[in-house]
């Protein structure tokens, strides 16, 4: 996508923000996996393509590492937020959702508060690239009212003329387009994460499904194919698992939140050596029961947002999609 | 906004050495107010921590009807972060969150039999339960206590014992007793063996995965209902506030939706215990 108007938006925020974007990485990356989040340095990098990028926004939302307290005179003070002015540029509608769920996860926490402030989202979307039809894990329903359930600031679309239409999904979005003379823009107005049409039905029937299906031979095929490496967990957009981390030596003396995963090895060991997680198959369970399971219940929203990026994440070539249609048989 | 994971300090007013890895702290809030304020329900725990060494989730040990002056907490030495709370003295600082969880509802136990079983240090959180039906703040009808320990050793509040057994049935077994122990030797499920428990009673269980299995099943032999089975559970936990998965179990999470929970509620959790 060329268009002038946005590239005049992209150098005004540049003034105030870092502005992160899905770029390429490097050249000599395997195909698919090329396409990550960084901080725009070129204007030209950015990709406009609206694919869903390898690399995921979790970074930028939910740091790997995040000093919550420093640690002095055996007091526990909070650490100064390290926020700075970000703008998410070009968050497709899957990233978008995942956010949507992180809102809701981390509605409480004064840090992802904190951080959130500063944060600019502005979403992108090509209307209906054939990206998105190949992830069946949900029926997405890209109809326009989808703007109306997942959290942006601005969002962009591009049209096959060559045009763009403009959105605002935030006081703070509606400001910065009129601010930088982009006035010509639709507002949604956000009705909540969930469709007025109730919770997404697929996924209430696959919970339904999951719920009690530990004994499902699904789960045995996984358990001789996992090892369990924690790739998909990584590579997740809405794995939100962390560890809290004391570290009380001289060059670091700090309380800190680290991202976890539920293929780690000592995720559920207590001290005295109970083991809830103590094969790769409850583990995998674990993991797909979170997801599909527990937010859902929690949230009524997917724990899935179907980006597609654990299947290609996974050393062992597991197919999230393939999973869930082996269930659901 | 309120910070869910800043602590607060406690001072430790006092300290009792209940068993060889045990000791019951009695703690007070620092801040006066809110240790005035400071209220729980039996079940409950707290996110108790060591600046540099993290935190752990403890059980009240304490009836909430002190809550205004104190709280206890009785800390077994098994870990890093508990070998560190063991060294301390009385006047020392420790920090503290919450109360989490959901704790016993006592209305729901309210003019039936309670039966409570313990198992180990699991047995920690049923004493809040036995001093409030001592000080008749419970409206049960009659109160059995079983406990099953390793050996006279690791037997806790053994000062209480008498008075607990003059008000309620108090029956204690020992795994492995030493040769002076007049008491009964065996598991805990040997305790059942000629005791009636009427069908319409309510059953606390706390204590190691393997004693719910076999202790529920001598209690569906009483014709006790699932919805009458009531267990805490002890898992991983660091937000105590059901955000950082590590104490999800099925659709739920111990910190937030339990440490309590109804045997109908998780019976069909795979490998629940």
């Amino acid at each position: 996508m060329k268009n002038k108007r946005v590239e005049k938006l992209i150098r005004d925020l540049s003034a105030d923000y870092f502005v992160f974007a899905p770029q390429k990485l490097g050249a000599d990356l395997a195909p698919g996996y090329e396409y990550g989040i960084s901080e725009v340095k070129d204007i030209n990098n950015i990709d406009w393509s609206g694919r869903v990028p390898y690399g995921n926004w979790k970074e930028v939302l939910l740091p790997h590492h995040e000093r919550l307290f420093d640690l002095k005179n055996g007091e526990l003070i909070k650490a100064k937020a390290n926020s700075p002015l970000i703008a998410c540029l070009g968050m497709n509608i899957l990233d978008l959702k995942a956010l949507t769920l992180f809102e809701q996860v981390f509605a409480n926490d004064v840090y992802y508060q904190e951080r959130r402030r500063n944060l600019l989202i502005i979403g992108y979307s090509t209307g209906l690239p054939n990206d998105y039809k190949k992830n069946k894990v949900f029926s997405h329903n890209y109809k326009e009212d989808i703007l109306e359930h997942v959290v942006f600031d601005i969002f962009i679309t591009s049209q096959s003329n060559g045009k763009i239409a403009l959105y605002s999904g935030s006081e703070k979005g509606q400001k910065i387009l009129e601010k930088y003379g982009l006035g010509d823009y639709q507002h949604i107005e956000f009705s909540g994460p969930v469709a007025e049409s109730g919770p997404d039905k697929r996924m209430a029937s696959i919970a339904k499904k999951m719920e009690n299906s530990f004994n499902h031979p699904v789960w045995d095929d996984l358990n001789k194919r996992c090892i369990a490496c924690s790739k998909c967990t990584i590579a997740c957009p809405t794995c939100f698992c962390f560890d809290l981390e004391d570290r009380n030596d001289p060059a670091d003396k700090s309380r800190s939140r680290k991202w976890s995963s539920c293929f780690n090895s000592d995720f559920t060991l207590i001290a005295g050596g109970q083991d809830d997680l103590d094969t790769v198959k409850k583990k995998i369970f674990f993991w797909y029961f979170h997801k599909f399971v527990r937010i859902p219940k929690e949230y009524s929203l997917p724990g899935c947002v179907g980006c597609n990026r654990c299947t290609l994440a996974c050393p062992v070539g597991i197919d999230i999609n393939k999973t869930i249609q082996s269930l659901m048989k | 906004m309120f910070n869910i994971y800043q602590p607060q300090k406690a001072k430790i007013i006092s300290l009792n050495t209940e068993s060889t890895d045990t000791k019951l702290f009695r703690l007070a809030l620092t801040d006066k107010k809110n240790q005035k304020e400071f209220n729980f329900l039996p079940g409950q725990f707290v996110q108790i921590g060591l600046p540099g060494w993290g935190e752990c989730p403890i059980s009240f040990a304490s009836s909430p009807h002190q809550s205004d002056k104190y709280f206890e907490l009785a800390i077994r030495k098994v870990g890093q972060l508990t070998g560190q709370l063991s060294e301390l003295k009385k006047g020392d600082l420790v920090d503290i969150r919450g109360p989490f969880g959901n704790g016993f509802d006592a209305d729901l136990f309210k003019d039936k039999p309670l039966v409570l079983v313990g198992g180990g240090c699991g047995f920690v959180p049923l004493r809040p339960l036995i001093m409030d039906y001592l000080a008749d703040k419970m409206e049960n009808t009659v109160l059995q206590i079983f406990y099953g320990c390793k050996n006279e050793d690791t037997l806790l509040f053994k000062k209480e014992h008498a008075s607990w057994n003059r008000q309620a049935e108090l029956n204690v077994i020992l795994e492995k007793p030493s040769s002076k122990w007049a008491g009964k030797k065996g598991l805990i499920t040997d305790l059942f063996k000629n005791r009636v428990i009427t069908s319409n009673s309510i059953a606390v269980l706390v204590g190691p995965p393997l004693m719910y299995r076999f202790v529920i099943a001598e209690l569906k032999k009483r014709q006790i209902t699932d919805e009458n089975i009531y267990l805490s559970l002890e898992k991983k936990m660091y937000c105590g506030v059901g955000v950082c998965q590590h104490c999800a179990i099925g659709p739920y999470y111990v910190c937030k939706d339990g440490p309590v929970f109804r045997w109908s509620d998780i019976k069909d959790i795979n490998n629940i215990i």
